[in-house]
């Protein structure tokens, strides 16, 4: 079975993101400190509303600091695990893609579907953590650093705004809403969150002050 | 039927695609150098290698097998004679034995990918796993000594 | 070398040789530990019982029958490596064929690190022996005198006129003489294969895929079984549904067993299928209701709080005492009073356990990975009511076993299933039921008093209560003492310190227990040796001087002094912390010192072990060195990785997700020396386990002045 491999088009993305670019580090640099702010000059029209974008990035931030999204968006090298968001056991790396290293590949254990039973490895054809070059970390993340580094496409994995809202429905981010066994949902339903998400996005990706 | 190609060799087995790999090499086949040890990826006593990949067959299925390479124990040397194995006898490193097929399968893999592996990617390739004899560090040792060995020989 | 195994045709089959090949076996007159050495040569083939240990063929074969089982310890070389020094043959002139269980192999159970220790004089002598009468035969045929000969890798020659005979020239007549008495055994000195680190021999098999275990047994017609068994181990089976279960395919036959617990029985339900996960998937879709009326729903901390309670107020019974502790303790101003505590645990070798059974009518035949054949034929003839000679008990390579291995309620749920089926099963243990059902090794509190006067310990008072091993064995509770419950004490300790007593407080729970890896002494040393330490700081003693003070036998000295010299003791730094612990058991004694520091985040990090070995004669330094580190990275685990703990009266651990193991990412460096001297050989599989965990406990109190009293702890948490 030839299992897809969304990574592959990462080298289109670094095209399309490239351009936007400048623009963004520009209106990033004119926020002030504690007022809710626009954090990019997105192409998509938008109507700006700094409260509802906050307040919707408040729940979006819950989603993803929960450990379904955040145990492989870790501040180190190591994938964490579990809903107590513990190290992986085993110590698997990163690696340079993303997809493990040496004897210990993501897809060494982690199948293309769910392994059933408690503790068997979850499973996703795209398993992957951030590669070493962009490891989009949530880890330790306040909201307003990761509502910033959700838009900046230096840190998002070379995202436009196109690509962030169908981000919502990514198979591997979608997965944290069927993640096998003994694992607890995010706070939200999928639904609920992708209808934060595009608030948030549409209404001006505000940044929270904290 | 569901076709494996095991150590080179096609297999035809009768088997529910959604069946581990490893009770197919064991049960079915009759190859018993891979072995169960958890049945959950935690211990790596079951570790072949799937297109060059050391994957745990306890939780890899028949469907995902089928039509790649796999490689056993049985199938890493002719002769038991891949560098790893040689240096293993070397070093003396198994006790009991039960878990090195895995373990050997795994060091193969670091061996391919890092012909001169530091202490630093012995522990990224083989914290996965476990020995409950505790022979931990004659394995390190004994693949540093497979590295040297297969840069002189050339193998 | 092979692994094949002898069922008691192949064995006749080979006996049939007998009139070609030298035949020598051990007679045990009244199972007196001296062995009387036989030519059975003659008589093998009419008489069973009269098997040999070795055989010599024409063609100079050595056949070694090994009456141990092989788990790792290494008894598949040391063994033969003692033979090959007497008998002067090459090593890879020696097949090893496995024992099957039976009484003329005197006690077969591979545990108490006994394989070398209780066996080596008679295989020197029987080795020796046949040596003796192959050049005795051979200076015949010259017409010369004995003296003027030698054996040498597998040869006689005769040293004037340098000519030679093969063994297997010599085989014949050999068969025809009585086996001579007193023959003269080499001296240490002149060893050549005998303490040197020679390769094991078993590792090429066990390097691709051909050594076999229990679980790689197959028999034609064989099915695969897993047993559903009560959570709470002793309960009853009140009903089951099995309609989903008989609908996976492969699924043959589902049925009610009633299997043993050592003397008592648990309930469960079999699933019998055509492969191992066909019979899973049946097990995952089986639904049965259990009935646990009458079995206690215990929970850890009531194990606990139950032995603190039972401590305070029981003296309980004394294993051995001297002098008068308590009056001592009492009078003193400088009395210690703690408790120490420690973990039930499971086995979890990595193999998990596992049977294959042909049960027949007139027969019944095992093969397992087994540690005490003979113990599976006593139970598995008084269970099944079949004579004890029917019962052919086959060992494989164990694929660990560390005590576990010796029970015998795998082997009895094999020939019942294969009974009830009528074809020869395999069952198979999940992990899940491995560390669930145990049995497991027993959680313990310690209460540990003693003096101090003058610098100078006066007397220790130790109490242990924690279940007891035996009591499950002989299913029933005694009032006797467990005298192992008291391993791992130094006895020199007794020459110095006038007052010292040991007590058992009996304590009992629905969970059975068994031996774990050098048993008392396991949990034992981390007590004795933790108190030990503490003494030290009340008597404002060095940890390392007050032992070599208290332990004045030329042994123990030469042991501190060794430890002392290789770990620089004295020249240790501010910043590291050294702890020190020396334990006895199964007649080795295993001094340890760990050195531990703080690393960048002020975690302790174990930065080296050093473990110093005496085990008197020895065979093979490099195996000793291998059981030391394992025993090491064992009680690594056990002191700061996992525990077993029961809530509801249910484990709640079931895989290495929640029962963690060291990794090799968690080893720190261990440099393991042997001592040399000319004592009786000791164990070596197990003393080197029990020094471990108060040596780190007590680097860790040098380092940071904090005492931990409690196993496990988190080595990060500290």
């Amino acid at each position: 079975m030839k299992r897809k491999i969304v990574s592959d088009i990462k080298g289109t993305r670094i095209l399309v993101v490239s351009f936007i670019l400048g623009t963004l580090v520009i209106c990033m640099a004119f926020g002030f400190e504690n007022e809710p702010q626009p954090v990019a000059q997105l192409k998509t029209p938008v109507k700006k509303d700094s409260i509802a974008s906050v307040k919707a990035f408040q729940q979006v931030y819950r989603v993803l600091m929960s450990p379904r999204c955040m145990n492989c968006h870790p501040s180190g090298d190591i994938p964490l695990q579990g809903d107590d968001s513990h190290l992986h056991d085993m110590f698997p790396k990163r690696g340079v893609e993303g997809k493990g290293l040496l004897a210990m590949k993501c897809t060494n254990c982690h199948q293309p579907e769910n392994t059933k039973g408690l503790h068997a490895p979850p499973g996703n054809p795209n398993w992957h953590l951030p590669p070493a070059n962009m490891k989009m970390v949530f880890q330790g993340k306040t909201a307003r650093q990761l509502a910033k580094q959700l838009v900046d496409p230096t840190q998002n994995g070379n995202k436009n705004m196109k690509m962030l809202i169908a981000h919502a429905d990514d198979d591997l981010v979608k997965w944290g809403w069927a993640p096998g066994d003994g694992r607890t949902l995010p706070p939200l339903s999928h639904a609920e969150f992708k209808k934060q998400w595009l608030i948030w996005l549409n209404t001006g990706a505000y940044a929270p002050k904290k | 039927m569901i076709k494996l190609n095991i150590n080179q060799k096609a297999h035809e087995i009768d088997a529910d695609p959604e069946m581990p790999l490893l009770w197919a090499i064991r049960d079915l086949v009759g190859l018993t150098g891979t072995k169960y040890g958890c049945g959950v990826a935690q211990c790596g006593a079951c570790v072949v290698h799937l297109d060059g990949e050391a994957v745990r067959s306890c939780v890899t299925k028949l469907k995902r097998a089928q039509g790649k390479q796999i490689t056993t124990i049985e199938g890493l040397s002719e002769n038991n004679d891949h560098p790893l194995q040689l240096a293993w006898n070397e070093v003396s490193v198994p006790q009991c034995g039960y878990c090195h097929s895995g373990q050997i399968m795994s060091a193969a893999v670091l061996l391919k990918e890092k012909p001169n592996p530091t202490d630093e990617d012995i522990d990224n390739a083989m914290a996965g796993n476990l020995c409950r004899c505790g022979t931990y560090p004659r394995i390190r040792q004994a693949i540093h000594m497979a590295a040297e060995m297969q840069k002189k020989g050339g193998v | 070398m092979s692994n094949s195994e002898v069922s008691r045709r192949d064995f006749l089959r080979v006996a049939g040789l007998a009139g070609t090949a030298l035949c020598l076996g051990f007679y045990f007159p009244s199972n007196a530990e001296e062995a009387a050495i036989v030519n059975t040569s003659g008589s093998a083939a009419a008489d069973f019982e009269m098997n040999p240990w070795i055989h010599i063929n024409i063609n100079g074969k050595v056949t070694l029958f090994n009456h141990r089982a092989e788990m790792g310890q290494g008894s598949y070389q040391s063994v033969p490596q003692i033979i090959a020094e007497e008998l002067e043959v090459d090593l890879k002139d020696i097949d090893v064929a496995s024992a099957i269980g039976h009484k003329k192999y005197g006690n077969q159970i591979t545990g108490g690190s006994s394989t070398i220790r209780s066996s080596y004089k008679n295989l020197l002598k029987l080795s020796a022996t046949a040596r003796v009468m192959l050049i005795s035969v051979a200076a015949t045929k010259w017409a010369v005198p004995q003296a003027e000969c030698y054996a040498q890798s597998g040869h006689v020659f005769h040293k004037p006129t340098n000519r030679k005979f093969h063994y297997g020239e010599l085989v014949e007549e050999a068969t025809k003489l009585p086996a001579p008495k007193d023959v003269v055994l080499k001296k240490t000195s002149e060893y050549k294969l005998i303490r040197k680190p020679l390769k094991r021999l078993d590792t090429p098999m066990k390097t691709n895929g051909t050594a076999i275990f229990g679980i790689d047994k197959t028999l034609p017609g064989m099915l695969y079984a897993v047993v559903e068994r009560n959570p709470r181990l002793r309960g009853t089976v009140k009903s089951f549904d099995d309609t989903a279960a008989m609908r996976v395919p492969g699924v043959k036959k589902i049925f009610k067993v009633k299997m043993l617990v050592f003397k008592t029985y648990r309930e469960g339900v079999v699933v019998v299928a055509t492969s191992t996960w066909a019979a899973m998937q049946g097990k995952k879709a089986l639904k049965v209701e259990w009935d646990d009326t009458g079995f206690e729903h215990i929970s850890t901390p009531l194990i606990y709080s139950r032995q603190m309670e039972m401590l305070k107020t029981s003296e309980g019974l004394f294993l051995s005492k001297q002098g008068n502790p308590d009056e001592t303790i009492a009078q003193s101003a400088n009395a210690l009073d703690v408790v120490y505590q420690t973990p039930y645990q499971s086995h979890t070798p990595i193999e998990p356990v596992n049977c294959v059974a042909h049960y027949q009518a007139d027969k019944l035949e095992i093969w397992g990975p087994i540690q005490a054949p003979d113990m599976v034929q006593d139970y598995l003839s008084a269970e099944l009511k079949m004579p004890r000679e029917k019962i052919i008990v086959h060992m494989t390579f164990l694929g660990g076993g560390f005590g576990r291995k010796a029970f015998m309620d795998y082997p009895h749920e094999a020939a019942i299933i294969s009974r009830e089926m009528g074809v020869p099963i395999q069952v198979i243990w999940s992990r899940e039921d491995d560390i669930t059902q145990g049995p497991h090794r027993p959680g313990i509190s310690y209460r540990c008093q003693g003096a101090v006067e003058n610098g100078m310990v006066t007397a220790l008072k130790f109490r242990m209560c924690g279940q007891n091993n035996d009591h499950w064995m002989r299913g029933t509770k005694s009032n006797k003492a467990n005298g192992s419950t008291s391993e791992g004490f130094l006895k020199p300790y007794y020459e110095s310190i006038k007052n010292i007593s040991f007590a058992e407080v009996q304590f009992e729970t629905p969970m059975p227990t068994m031996w774990w890896r050098s048993v008392y002494a396991s949990t034992n040393g981390f007590a004795y040796e933790s108190f030990m330490d503490e003494l030290a700081l009340k008597a404002g003693k060095d940890p390392l001087a007050l032992r070599r003070e208290n332990l004045k036998d030329e042994r123990s000295q030469k042991l501190i002094d060794r430890m002392e010299e290789v770990s620089g003791w004295k020249k240790r730094k501010k910043n590291e912390g050294f702890g020190v612990a020396i334990t006895e058991c199964f007649a080795s004694t295993v001094g340890q010192i760990v050195k531990v520091s703080k690393d960048g985040n002020g975690k302790i990090k174990i930065d080296q072990v050093w473990a110093v070995m005496d085990c008197g004669w020895y065979v093979n330094p490099d195996i000793i060195k291998a059981q030391v580190e394992g025993s090491i990275v064992m009680a690594l685990g056990a002191a700061t990785l996992h525990e077993i703990t029961f809530s509801d009266g249910l484990v709640q651990q079931r895989n290495f997700y929640d029962y963690k193991m060291p990794r090799i990412t968690d080893i720190p460096p261990i440099d393991v020396y042997i001592m040399e001297n000319e004592a009786d050989a000791g164990g070596v599989g197990e003393p080197g386990l029990p020094a471990f965990a108060p040596a780190l406990t007590n680097a860790i109190f040098d380092l940071t002045g904090k005492r931990i009293r409690k196993l496990p702890f988190d080595l990060k948490a500290v």
